[in-house]
């Protein structure tokens, strides 16, 4: 168990003259749960693997507890990794998968097999420690990849994509016990994953990256409610916060034909930046409908009843026409407004999030 | 508190339609438009096998037509009891083994090497495919002419620093000039089928290797070697069916000798039948030839089936 630094690591493909991980500067603590997270291309698998030893830090560097591993080998780091594609060994038995890392760091036969017992144990694998992968259901083969790992004892645990060829259904429930499986272990773990609802509910920390820079490292709640910038505010939540570029008058931001007020410090940012417009966002659970002269006015687009919820998609009236609904706001269920109507909504007092027009950064 | 629902009445579990029964007109209609591929079939494998099966029961010398009269199984008995017959099978077991195992071993290798990324390795990578495309005979002149020549011999030249004189290669050791040549044609098969194999491996498998700890050498032969078995099981098969049947080699280059140190089961054959005449004898070692090679493909396939069968993770 160790502490993980990444100290200004970067990573350029060959070939490439934009880095694919720029200047990555993470602390990770001793048994964290840490989850890197991002659209595709954003270089969080790279920076796993950075670490994995199976790609190249070009500069900066990488350190597990107080050991510079930038220029070892994969084997010399302690490091258990489990891939999207479970990567088991086809020809060998799932004791054999298991076990083979031991065998090659030559621990005696029967400390091997009691190891991968008990690892099967927790992993429900005992009945399968004979079967080749070819015989198991995917979520099997997901199982024994993660008690490949568990068996090392390793000091980090590296995980990419683990649950992405998962049906949706078992991906929650082994969402869950990874979770707890790592509480428990206490290992210090890096988790790759596209998915923000996976990130949310996994992390201590989550790290938001796009085109390999870190937007944002922090728990899973400020994340959500204190968004470092447009862009984590606009990827974390779902459905995606309404962000919105609106024009300046009098230091309040022009919401179709009505006035926001914004604080006195998100005016004073605006002002030093010299700008005459704000990128404003709020959370459609943070729009709430008024009756006619309160709030703004807004056309319904659609409307998705999921049960429990219900969502309005509408065109704020009065703002210029771009096709596509202008916001998305959770509203009662129980009853919906028709499409074509025009109700007034108004965004609730202190939920919305100002951001730099220029730089995309909260301003407060 | 429990909610009954009841259960829809009991109906006949529904059945898939038994399918409609073709008549017989339908299906030889069916059948018609494979006809002329069989028919071809037939005529250039199976009568040509039917006429040696024939010839094999005569005595039947090409000089002498009219002295042909049916012998029943005495040709097959000649030639179990022929001393040139068993030399053939002898050379051939020996000839085959040795360059199936050279063109593994070098296959391997250079499929490895394939593997890796450089520069040009596309134009290598043609190179090295290039003696599997030379046309067999062409090759085999090549080889005798320029390259073994004791003379002005390639081979003897490149040799002469170490000492080699004027070694007549083919001659001194023909069968070790047949193999070398052999499993310079035959290494690319070998090669290419192995590549595949390499290539068709998952990376993510062979990265696991690393983080569990492997160092290249137990990659390859804990990790690599078990996924590629059955690929060189497959060539083996297929390379020593083709290499069992060698004859261009050995006629251009030492016309199955001196004496008959370098004579196979074909150039056995070719022998009897064009050389001796005795074309009966020679329909009965090219069945008896035939016979073996097929309980050899059998068993031998029934051993790497293993590769269509198994599910490729």
């Amino acid at each position: 168990m160790a502490t993980v630094t990444y100290d200004q690591a970067t990573r350029y493909y060959p070939g490439s003259d934009t880095p694919a991980v720029d200047r990555l500067d993470i602390q990770i603590r001793d048994g964290e749960f840490l989850v890197l997270v991002g659209p595709s291309g954003c270089g969080k698998s790279t920076s796993l693997r950075m670490l994995a030893g199976l790609e190249e830090v070009d500069e900066g560097a990488i350190r597990i507890g107080d050991r510079d591993v930038t220029k070892l080998a994969p084997r010399e780091r302690d490091i258990a990794m489990v891939f999207q594609s479970y990567a088991l060994y086809p020809h060998m038995t799932v004791a054999q998968n298991m076990g083979f890392a031991l065998e090659l760091a030559k621990v005696p036969k029967a400390e091997r097999l009691e190891r991968v017992r008990a690892a099967a144990k927790i992993l429900d694998l005992e009945p399968y420690l004979g079967r080749k992968p070819k015989a198991l259901s995917g979520g099997q083969r997901q199982r024994v990849a993660m008690g490949r790992a568990i068996v090392r004892q390793p000091q980090v645990f590296l995980m990419d994509e683990p649950l992405s060829n998962l049906d949706a259904k078992l991906r929650v429930s082994t969402r869950s016990q990874i979770a707890a499986l790592q509480k428990r272990l206490n290992v210090t773990t890096v988790y790759v994953t596209h998915d923000q609802v996976e990130a949310m509910t996994m992390g201590d920390r989550v790290a938001v990256l796009k085109d390999g820079l870190l937007q944002q490292c922090d728990t899973p709640l400020n994340l959500y409610q204190r968004p470092a910038n447009a862009f984590v505010a606009g990827f974390i939540g779902s459905p995606a916060m309404n962000i919105r570029e609106f024009h300046l008058v009098d230091g309040h931001a022009r919401i179709g034909a009505v006035d926001v007020a914004l604080s006195r410090a998100e005016v004073a940012a605006l002002s030093r930046q010299d700008a005459r417009s704000v990128l404003l966002g709020f959370r459609p659970e943070s729009v709430e409908l008024v009756g006619p002269g309160a709030g703004f006015p807004v056309t319904v687009r659609l409307v998705e009843e999921l049960g429990a919820d219900a969502y309005l998609y509408g065109a704020i009236e009065g703002t210029p026409e771009s096709g596509e609904p202008d916001l998305v706001a959770r509203i009662d269920p129980a009853a919906p407004p028709r499409v074509g109507e025009t109700v007034h909504v108004r965004v609730k007092a202190g939920k919305e999030h100002a951001f730099s027009p220029k730089t995309g950064l909260r301003l407060t | 508190m429990a909610i009954q629902v009841e259960a829809p009445p009991a109906a006949e579990p529904r059945r898939r339609p038994e399918p409609r029964q073709l008549t017989r007109r339908e299906r030889r209609q069916r059948r018609r438009p494979l006809l002329p591929a069989l028919v071809f079939a037939i005529v250039l494998t199976q009568l040509p096998f039917v006429a040696t099966l024939y010839y094999s029961t005569q005595r039947y010398n090409l000089l002498r037509p009219e002295t042909r009269k049916f012998v029943g199984l005495s040709n097959y008995g000649r030639v179990f009891t022929d001393d040139l017959f068993r030399n053939a099978v002898l050379n051939t077991v020996k000839l085959t083994v040795t360059v199936v195992l050279l063109c593994a071993l070098f296959g391997t290798a250079l499929a490895v090497l394939l593997d890796k990324k450089f520069l040009g390795r596309s134009i290598v990578r043609t190179l090295l495919i290039t003696p599997f495309l030379v046309m067999p005979a062409a090759a085999a002149l090549v080889w005798k002419t320029s390259m073994l020549n004791p003379v002005f011999g390639i081979v003897n030249w490149v040799l002469s620093p170490f000492g080699a004189g004027q070694t007549d290669w083919t001659s001194r050791y023909p069968m070790t000039s047949i193999i070398l040549v052999l499993t310079w044609q035959w290494t690319p098969f070998f090669m290419l089928i192995i590549l595949a194999g390499l290539q068709s491996q998952s990376p993510e498998v062979l990265e696991a290797a690393k983080t569990d700890g492997a160092t290249g050498g137990q990659t390859f032969r804990r990790v690599t070697m078990p996924h590629l078995r059955q690929f060189i099981e497959l060539a083996t098969v297929l390379g020593t069916i083709f290499i069992l049947q060698t004859f261009d080699a050995i006629f251009m280059i030492t016309q199955g000798g001196p004496g008959q140190a370098t004579t196979n089961l074909p150039y056995f054959i070719y022998q009897q039948a064009f050389r001796a005449f005795n074309a009966g004898e020679a329909a009965a070692a090219g069945v008896i030839t035939v016979v073996a090679t097929i309980v050899f493909a059998t068993f031998a396939l029934r051993l790497v089936s293993g590769l269509f069968t198994t599910e490729v993770l």
